[in-house]
């Protein structure tokens, strides 16, 4: 039997639509394995036919982008009724991805920056986006704005997570193959991914860390074999799954956390923190305020694709 | 007045909807394209640390 799959995306950027379409002639594959019913970037599926399919009708749904606004929430709510398995695809329905980033303001604070404060905003009537208004004399509607950006699994039951920004192609393949073989694991499970962190897939030689400040990359060049964090590069690794062929640290950039936590990580940046903390050099507090000092924009750094799904969330309001 | 809406628009990157307004005699009397998302990336790149710009800003889009 030919699987029945829906792709969707809710606040997300397209690039985890086009890692699947990144697994090329593999994509030929995909085709054999199962049948699309919805791929708003790819195909013409309307909502309204979406609608009209009885719940359960599809096998499984790969939700990509995080819940920003009303119709993104309207659609996974539809979707999960019309899916058997929900998927939350990528680091933004996983975890809230770049976009959560977000969540450091509130809904006004974007919405006037954006419509009215920005440089290349012109609006001198002041125009700013309502849920409903009338237009030369026609109602029209918009979606709700949220004050916070919200993950996946925070507004529906999900089923299975392929993690990523972008998952990596084959990894996508794989997970479909998982389903199309009816081997998927147990309820919650990530999946398209390895189980261990990036450190243990990470080429760079590890030895003892006794970092005694922190470098942004232009200050200082890193040499090619030695693990980044050693040198004093904040690096992810640690806190992060492994799975993604280390795309980053290949190309001499540290990670900087698109594959999420690992199993039994409610938190990956707090889990950075901690990771950080146990390679510190010093062991004084104020040399250890010191150091600390040296960490450019900590929140956007430790917590780049997790805001939306750590503790801290977002911005006091 | 009848209202036909095409939503979402598709094969493109990014979300759109079209409403389109017919009179009695079904003729169009108007047609808006409406762009129903917004993630903020204007607001939320202030004050990131210049070298990591770049792989923030790839994330507006994918495509």
């Amino acid at each position: 039997m030919k699987l029945k799959i829906g792709i969707y995306w809710g606040a997300a950027c397209g690039g985890c639509d086009v890692a699947i379409l990144d697994t090329h002639e593999k994509l030929l594959e995909i085709a054999d394995m199962a049948d699309i019913y919805l791929w708003p970037i790819a195909m013409d599926f309307k909502y309204s036919d979406v609608r009209a399919m009885k719940d359960g009708y599809l096998d499984a749904v790969l939700f990509s982008g995080g819940v920003r606004n009303s119709e993104n929430e309207e659609i996974a709510k539809l979707l999960r009724r019309k899916a058997k398995a929900m998927i939350a695809l990528g680091a933004c329905a996983q975890l809230g991805g770049v976009p959560g980033l977000a969540n450091m303001y509130t809904r006004e604070e974007v919405l006037r920056r954006v419509y009215l404060e920005s440089e290349s905003t012109t609006n001198e009537k002041g125009i700013m986006p309502l849920e409903s208004s009338k237009e030369d004399g026609f109602d029209l509607e918009l979606p709700r704005l949220y004050n916070t950006v919200k993950t996946l699994n925070q507004v529906v039951d999900v089923d299975y997570t392929i993690p990523g920004c972008p998952p990596a192609s084959l990894q996508i393949y794989s997970a479909l193959g998982l389903i199309a073989d009816d081997m998927l694991p147990k309820k919650g499970s990530v999946i398209g991914a390895g189980d261990r962190a990036l450190c243990d897939e990470c080429a760079r030689k590890k030895g003892e860390k006794t970092i005694t400040r922190i470098y942004r990359t232009h200050e200082k060049l890193p040499d090619a074999e030695t693990c980044f964090l050693e040198q004093g590069f904040i690096c992810l690794g640690p806190a992060t799954r492994s799975g993604c062929g280390s795309r980053c640290i290949k190309s001499w950039t540290p990670c900087r956390g698109c594959y999420g936590p690992l199993d039994d990580v409610s938190d990956q940046g707090i889990k950075m923190v901690s990771a950080l903390a146990s390679v510190m050099e010093p062991k004084e507090e104020k040399d250890i305020n010191a150091l600390l000092d040296t960490v450019v924009d900590p929140l956007r750094t430790f917590h780049r694709f997790s805001l939306a799904s750590s503790i801290l969330r977002r911005k006091k309001a | 007045m009848k209202r036909i809406a095409i939503d979402p628009i598709s094969r493109l990157e990014g979300h759109g909807k079209i409403t389109i307004f017919l009179n009695e005699e079904g003729a169009v009397e108007n047609a808006y394209l409406q762009i129903p998302e917004l993630r903020g990336f204007e607001k939320f790149v202030e004050g990131l640390p210049v070298e990591e710009i770049p792989r923030v800003v790839t994330r507006i889009c994918g495509v």
